[in-house]
């Protein structure tokens, strides 16, 4: 009986959120609001007991590791980002947080660039590596704008600006295939689940 | 107004009803077109396949993503939990998002209601939700000790107690990483512990996100991806052409079945293993209806410059 009262729920929420399609109205909005609500109505009490009962309430209080004291206290730092008068104390806890960005940095460089460096330089033996050699020069060209694209320079940047025009082609064409899976899901939903034609 | 005029401002509404019924029609009515298999999904199943019933080995799942994309996400995640049950896989999941991880105990369980022998901390363990902060620290740690970086299952018991962890350490014992998700492309997997221990990584996106992945596929430091539907279709369809009938992977045959001239019939399979499948033919429907739009839009836009070039003229 409660998966029954679940999916009607879920119908009707799904509708509400069509409903956009025909013009803004109250119906949506309610659906919207409900599902921001939901999401972090949900997401509180997980990451409370699943982030900080195990990793921060425990150790400290239970297994008395007082070390943890330090994090502890940089993290709560944070929370006076609702003040008026200590909100800049915040700002150490983002910039310790920042600065653990950077430790990601060298290994970041390494995965999206060195390797991505060598696989543009492999012998041009076969049609595929002649031509992301030829459409990796002539983009790097298009964006080198020390030099005016006209002449034979120009026409070669006009090489990368195609090669562009592909690329963005192939991500809307996926982009349109995954607006259109999303819409499938859901009225796969109301189909199979809701009113049982599939 | 004439008829160039009136299609540059047809209400969009008409076109919602068209997509609409293009959508609902293909579903009720499935057309069977085929699902071709490509090289990025094959190399997947074959590298997955590859351990099938080995104790020392295990694949990796990481639900990086909310309910929002579980329409292009959660076919694929079924496919491969049932690839990994029928072929004795051992199978770990985790979710770094407090979203993600009903979305783990829903797709086990509605494989698993087809696989009784299949047992929990045995032949598959869900390490549950692990918190976001956690999630570098963690990838990090698992290339030294799994037990000791996850250090619990989604039900609280240690992982070194849990017999599916006896001949399983670290990343050694991991034949593939496999992130599901909506976005980001296997970033923190290729970028910390592809380099540093050598595991594979395949993911599963989203089809918008699809087109990023070539270029680490063709790098290698993606060994494999499944792009949105079609992605899901494919894999859905191995599993169907191999794994259910207890065949070890073989390209050429992936290849004679998948893209010869009869469609793999689809009519004894239960429905939630072939969803993506079913989907891709409405898929396939709604894109040929997009492009008739675009090319009759543009008709529509010549027309209507080319009348009134006249109008200036006159």
């Amino acid at each position: 009986m409660t998966e029954i009262i679940g999916i009607w729920i879920a119908a009707f929420l799904t509708l509400c959120m069509f409903s956009f399609l025909y013009k803004d109205n109250p119906f949506y909005k309610f659906a919207e609001h409900l599902f921001v609500g939901c999401s972090m109505g949900y997401a509180i009490p997980l990451t409370w007991y699943n982030a900080f009962i195990p990793y921060a309430y425990n150790p400290l209080f239970l297994k008395k590791e007082y070390i943890l004291i330090i994090p502890f206290i940089i993290g709560m730092m944070y929370w006076l980002r609702f003040s008026g008068k200590f909100s800049w104390v915040s700002r150490y806890p983002i910039a310790f947080s920042m600065g653990i960005v950077g430790m990601g940095v060298p290994m970041s460089m390494h995965a999206n660039v060195l390797v991505q460096m060598r696989s543009m330089m492999l012998p041009l033996n076969n049609i595929n590596t002649i031509l992301i050699f030829i459409g990796t020069v002539s983009i790097l060209c298009y964006f080198f704008f020390s030099k005016a694209h006209t002449g034979a320079y120009g026409k070669f940047t006009s090489i990368g600006i195609w090669f562009m025009m592909v690329g963005f082609g192939a991500s809307f064409g996926y982009t349109v295939m995954a607006r259109i899976s999303l819409l499938i899901g859901r009225i796969e939903f109301l189909l199979e689940e809701w009113l049982h034609l599939l | 107004m004439r008829f160039s005029e009136s299609l540059q401002k047809l209400d969009r509404r008409y076109i919602y009803i068209v997509v609409a019924l293009a959508v609902i029609i293909p579903l009720i009515f499935p057309l069977g077109l085929k699902t071709y298999t490509t090289t990025p999904v094959e190399d997947l199943y074959r590298h997955i396949d590859a351990i099938a019933g080995r104790d020392d080995k295990a694949i990796l799942i990481d639900f990086y993503h909310d309910p929002s994309v579980m329409p292009e996400l959660y076919p694929m995640e079924i496919a491969l939990i049932r690839h990994c049950f029928i072929r004795k896989i051992k199978l770990f999941t985790i979710s770094f998002w407090p979203t993600g991880a009903p979305i783990i105990e829903m797709a086990l369980s509605e494989v698993k209601e087809d696989f009784p022998d299949i047992k929990a901390n045995v032949d598959y363990c869900n390490f549950g939700f692990k918190p976001n902060a956690l999630t570098i620290p963690i990838i990090l740690g698992m290339g030294d000790d799994i037990a000791k970086a996850v250090e619990t299952n989604s039900e609280g018991s240690k992982l070194e107690d849990l017999p599916i962890m006896k001949n399983i350490k670290n990343y050694d014992n991991i034949q593939i990483v496999m992130q599901i998700s909506g976005s980001t492309s296997g970033y923190l997997w290729y970028t910390y512990a592809r380099p540093r221990f050598g595991v594979d990584v395949g993911v599963g996106v989203t089809a918008v996100m699809a087109a990023d992945t070539y270029p680490f596929l063709q790098t290698g430091q993606l060994l494999g991806s499944m792009g949105g539907l079609k992605g899901a279709a494919e894999y859905e369809k191995l599993v169907d052409i191999f794994a259910m009938k207890g065949l070890d992977y073989s390209k050429k045959k992936a290849r004679d079945i998948a893209w010869g001239s009869k469609q793999y019939s689809l009519s004894n399979i239960p429905y939630k293993y072939k969803k993506a499948r079913i989907g891709m033919d409405a898929q396939a429907v709604v894109h040929v209806l997009i492009i008739l739009f675009i090319v009759i839009g543009n008709i529509g836009y010549f027309l209507d410059k080319r009348a009134e070039k006249r109008k200036y003229v006159k």
